[in-house]
């Protein structure tokens, strides 16, 4: 069929029944949409822009194949017609691929330049895609079809500040204030923001002078009066106009004296400097008796003052909190324990209160309910101490479980001491016990979601998948497709689903786990694509400055850890997969056995898991045929039905580090500064033999930390894999490799030397030592038994951690050690760490 | 701890605090919501002291309260909501849900105009009722039977905050004399704390809420 130029008239029945269509797809009311088009279609079967509308309702009903295929139809029969490509545009927009999204947009402009929704449409893409030119473009066009609205001079001004041109921002919103008459009331919020989204951007160009004039000549009425008196204040003080800056910040204070922020400006205007001990207690000693309830200025204090100051202070702000009961008190003081001195002061405080009780308070305050307070000190005491020894920086596993013990003798249904019973026992790595409290603990409060989430938690870091959806289950919509987790899901419980993940690697249950980490990934889509609405919202608002407070955010939405934690972990997996392709064997995966089966054995589990697979998936279609819910997403579409609920499919790929780098390059775009996505990054491009690229990760992460020491065994695997390759890699390449990498392994030192010397540099470091001992491991093979010996001996030393203990266990594991050294290893590691499941259950076997 | 005005970088670690610790939960796309449409009203208290491990570890947020104005109020008359509130359990009664309410309050008076602020509450939520009631000042309006999505009743609660808005003029009225901004500020919070306080919060019913709705209907609107 030959494309029609023309554009196709319709009969004026037709003619009204296509603006029916049209309507019925806004409302809508799809099936009498559809029902209308079939209905213009028998008469006219080839008219492009019905067809177009269908295939838009269609989208709608979520069939999006069917839909583009439709959409490809109109638009064969009609090229030239503006709503065809619009259709075809506002399709791609939904499958989100937003660059084709915007070309078809763009063909619907051409077509027909006047319509405002195209462009409209076009500028949101362009907003969403950072296309920052295009969007002023667009704006600007906008602009001219109505100028007398504000929202559209905003837009525009916001479009030019994104783009960078903050002189033309400004005039943008100056050019639409000179056209008000009179001031407008205050109530006339969309204005009073706009005052203040103007002054921001004239500071941002660094005139600060300009923009305190304009902040006082503009917003002296502003109703944001919080933001008015904290960019008064800040531009005081960049000003050096210290005096002034001082009021600001007392002002600040008077409103919200538990903020740092202005504290510390109030302290810089001031001239104050944290070793003028004598200004700097005075200031908040005054701040302290002023708000009678306030933390701040008691908390402080704790920061700068040491010695006997420290003391003083500390032992106050103990005894008020213990006194009061507060079970927080440790959660609020430990970030001092950084400062060894401190430490050991807090200590020994606490431990005279446990000997001698509280002190009698100096000025009788209503504090001083002399009953009351004995009554919750003690415990208090107690509970602290239990924290203390618990704390990584205190630890002692027996005190803590010694205190905690006397804690619940006198109060057996204690949730938080059991809460903290559960924790000294994941200390001491009996993750089963752990998880067994913390279930009690939640069964002696049962309608609390956090001591509920808490013993979910538990459950998963003791690989008891079944246990944690059981509790959460009670908090969740149960009958959400896909039940609890598919609830989870949908309310982005970002914790859990990684949580699991994790569990899942633990387990070997490697399609589960990615699984998991890919929902993490998804969320995180779904994130991204939320601001859409808010292109148009937030000019509607017109709280300007919060929505370019988002946009900036969502610019690096992905360095969150929630991210890079998921993707790091997902792509590790990837890695496990390219080298050891028997894992993607369905339920066979279960990490370290599956290598080991005889053939026999493997087909015998094969079958077995096939078996499951097929048992699965029928009860999962009797589920589905059961009743099938309408599943729709937070924007109340129709929602795509999973195809592969336990990650089957995911497991199966081809390609495993192709996979992976879709995490890779996520966490190189956004997280470069984190060490564990570099190194993560190396294992996959040392694998894909991508040398530059991997040597790249080498680099920063040197910058990041130079004596890390996962990185000094990748820098011996980099050179390791160079000096063995079957082909040369082409002579350019190996120049930049000579002249950079020299920096990280110098040529002149030899390769044995280099690792001993790092080796005893490092010696008292259980990390390093094993990073070493699996370099030399590399380099010398026949050195084995030594190493393992030496592997041994990390055991004892004193900074030997339960964590590098069990990874210890794990590169032993990977030599495959003589029975002996395994049992060696495992007896003086257990001896160490009595309670660690991880050294109990392996001996047996 | 820290309290200060919520921004969008929060909002993961808002939306896991509520998770932790309560049955309502919602979307990201909700809290935006709420971020977008009145970035005055939502609070959060930050644990500013835990060290970071790499320097993209956002605030670590302890304790939050979201809260809105109601879209389109009866009579005109404008009021706030507190849509969620709450305090993981390693830092309550450290008075952070206190700080976070009376400051959202303020901001609902002084930027919006809000005459009342009016919440939901469980009826078997003792902690959160002191607070409410004893603490802030709340009064039960009326029980709303089978509020919740597991059948529990709640308490419809309400504020007046005319005492607020009171202070708030007197406040102007005193700057506009010429008087220090700070001896202002700090005639204020005296008086707040003598007032013993009226705050009020809200719990949203039910689930996400598609949020994709509200920002249509608004769109409709505009
Ligand atoms: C309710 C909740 C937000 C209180 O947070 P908080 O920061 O601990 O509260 P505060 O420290 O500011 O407490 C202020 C006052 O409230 C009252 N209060 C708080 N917790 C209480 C409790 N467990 N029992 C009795 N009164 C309590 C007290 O009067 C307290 O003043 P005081 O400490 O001087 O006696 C917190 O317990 C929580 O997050 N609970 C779970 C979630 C929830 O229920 N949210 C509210 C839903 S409507």
């Amino acid at each position: 069929m030959a494309p029609q130029p023309a554009p196709q008239p319709l009969a004026s029945k037709e003619r009204s029944l296509f603006t029916q269509v049209v309507k019925n797809y806004e409302n809508k009311q799809y099936k009498k949409g559809l029902k209308a088009a079939d209905q213009i279609l028998r008469k006219n079967p080839d008219h492009g822009d019905t067809i177009a509308m269908k295939a838009l309702i269609i989208n709608s009903q979520g069939n999006t194949d069917e839909a583009f295929a439709l959409a490809k139809i109109a638009l064969k029969n009609s090229m030239k017609s503006h709503v065809c490509w619009h259709v075809y545009g506002l399709l791609y927009r939904s499958a989100k691929n937003f660059e084709e999204a915007i070309k078809a947009y763009k063909f619907a402009l051409k077509l027909e330049p006047e319509s405002q929704q195209i462009q409209k449409d076009l500028a949101l893409l362009q907003m969403q895609m950072r296309d920052y030119q295009g969007y002023v473009q667009s704006r600007r066009a906008i602009l001219q079809q109505r100028t007398s609205w504000r929202q559209n001079w905003t837009a525009l001004a916001i479009a030019q500040h994104l783009a960078g041109d903050l002189v033309n921002a400004e005039r943008t919103l100056t050019t639409f204030e000179d056209t008000l008459k009179g001031v407008p009331p205050k109530t006339d919020i969309e204005h009073a923001e706009a005052v203040l989204y103007k002054n921001a951007i004239i500071a941002e160009m660094g005139d600060i002078g300009r923009a305190l004039e304009h902040l006082d000549a503009a917003a002296k009425n502003n109703p944001d009066r919080t933001s008015v008196m904290e960019l008064r204040a800040k531009y005081l003080l960049t000003l050096g106009r210290n005096e002034e800056a001082a009021k600001a910040y007392q002002a600040l204070l008077a409103r919200n004296p538990e903020y740092r922020a202005y504290f510390e400006g109030l302290e810089a205007a001031l001239g104050l400097d944290r070793s003028d001990i004598k200004a700097m207690k005075d200031l908040y000693t005054d701040y302290a008796s002023q708000n009678p309830r306030g933390d701040a200025a008691r908390r402080i204090p704790l920061d700068f003052l040491e010695g006997d100051d420290f003391r003083e202070a500390a032992d106050h702000y103990l005894q008020h909190m213990l006194r009061k009961g507060i079970p927080s008190t440790f959660a609020n003081i430990k970030a001092l324990y950084a400062n060894t001195a401190k430490k050991d002061t807090i200590l020994g405080l606490v431990d005279s209160y446990a000997s001698d009780g509280p002190t009698p308070m100096v000025n009788g305050s209503a504090e001083k309910q002399a009953n009351g307070d004995a009554e919750l000190f003690g415990p208090s005491v107690r509970y602290f101490l239990a924290q203390h020894y618990n704390y990584y920086l205190s630890r002692d596993l027996k005190r803590a479980m010694k205190y905690v013990d006397e804690l619940l003798d006198l109060a057996p249904k204690s949730v938080d001491y059991h809460m903290t019973k559960a924790r000294i026992w994941k200390h001491y790595g009996n993750a089963q016990k752990a998880a067994e409290t913390m279930e009690k603990a939640r069964t002696l409060d049962d309608r609390d979601r956090y001591i509920n989430t808490k013993s979910a938690k538990y459950h998963l870091r003791n690989n008891d998948n079944g246990a944690a959806i059981k509790n959460m289950s009670l908090f969740t919509r149960n009958e959400a497709p896909g039940g609890p987790l598919g609830d989870l899901h949908d309310m982005q419980c970002i914790w859990y689903i990684t949580e699991d993940g994790e569990s899942y690697v633990r387990q070997g249950k490697l399609g589960l786990a990615l699984k998991r980490f890919a929902s993490i990934s998804s969320i995180f889509d779904i994130w991204q694509e939320d601001q859409f609405d808010f292109h148009s919202f937030s000019l509607r608002k017109g709280q300007i400055r919060a929505y370019v407070d988002m946009i900036r955010w969502e610019d690096h939405l992905r360095d969150h850890p929630f991210f890079s934690r998921a993707a790091i972990a997902a792509a590790q997996v990837y890695v496990k997969l390219y080298d050891r392709p028997d894992l993607a064997h369905g339920s066979l995966s279960n990490g370290v056995n599956g290598a080991k089966m005889d053939s026999a054995e493997r087909k015998k589990a094969e079958k077995k898991a096939r078996k499951e697979r097929e048992k699965q998936e029928k009860a999962e279609a009797e589920r589905k045929d059961a009743k099938k819910p309408a599943a729709v997403d937070q924007n109340g579409e129709p929602k795509k039905e999973d195809k592969d609920p336990n990650g089957e499919l995911l497991l199966q790929t081809p390609e495993p580090l192709l996979e992976a780098m879709k995490y890779v390059n996520h966490l190189l775009e956004n997280s470069p500064k984190n060490i564990h996505a570099q190194q993560l990054a190396f294992e996959v491009f040392i694998r894909r033999r991508k040398f530059l690229l991997a040597l790249r990760t080498l680099i920063a992460s040197h910058t990041i930390s130079p004596s890390d020491p996962t990185l000094h065994e990748q820098i011996f695997r980099f050179q390791h894999s160079l000096s063995r390759l079957s082909e040369p890699l082409p002579p350019k390449t190996m120049e930049v490799i000579n002249a950079e990498f020299n920096d990280l392994l110098p040529a002149s030192t030899g390769l044995d030397k280099h690792n001993d010397d790092f080796l005893q540099k490092h010696h008292d470091s259980a990390p390093h030592v094993q990073a070493c001992l699996k370099v030399r491991q590399m380099l010398d093979p026949s050195s084995s038994e030594k190493a393992q010996q030496d592997l041994i001996r990390t055991l004892a030393l004193e900074s030997c951690s339960l964590e590098d203990a069990v990874r210890g266990l794990e590169i032993l594991e990977e030599w495959k050690p003589e029975p002996k050294y395994k049992n060696d290893y495992i007896a003086a590691a257990h001896e160490r760490w009595p309670e660690a499941s991880a050294f109990v259950s392996k001996k047996q076997d | 701890m820290d309290i200060r005005v919520l921004t969008s970088a929060d909002i993961p670690h808002v939306q896991s605090t509520n998770i932790t610790n309560l049955p309502e939960n919602y979307f990201l796309k909700y809290y935006l919501y709420h971020a977008l449409s009145w970035p005055q009203l939502s609070w959060v208290a930050v644990d500013v002291s835990r060290p970071k491990k790499t320097p993209y570890d956002p605030p670590k947020i302890v304790g939050y309260v979201l809260a809105k104005m109601e879209e389109e109020p009866v009579n005109g008359i404008q009021h706030g909501h507190i849509t969620s509130l709450s305090v993981m359990r390693t830092h309550r009664r450290l008075g952070l849900a206190d700080k976070l309410m009376r400051q959202s309050q303020r901001a609902m008076v002084e930027v919006y105009g809000a005459q009342y602020v009016s919440l939901h509450v469980r009826m078997s939520n003792i902690a959160a009722l002191r607070l409410y009631r004893d603490t802030l000042g709340f009064a039960v309006e009326k029980v709303e039977a089978k509020y919740y999505a597991d059948g529990e009743d709640a308490y419809s609660m309400k504020m007046d905050l005319k005492f607020l808005r009171e202070h708030i003029e007197a406040e102007e009225e005193y700057a506009d004399e010429g008087q220090e901004v700070g001896d202002v500020g700090k005639n204020e919070e005296k008086k707040k704390d003598g007032e013993e306080g009226k705050k009020k919060r809200k719990v949203k019913l039910g689930r996400g809420l598609g949020v994709g709705e509200l920002v249509e209907r608004n769109e409709s609107k505009a």
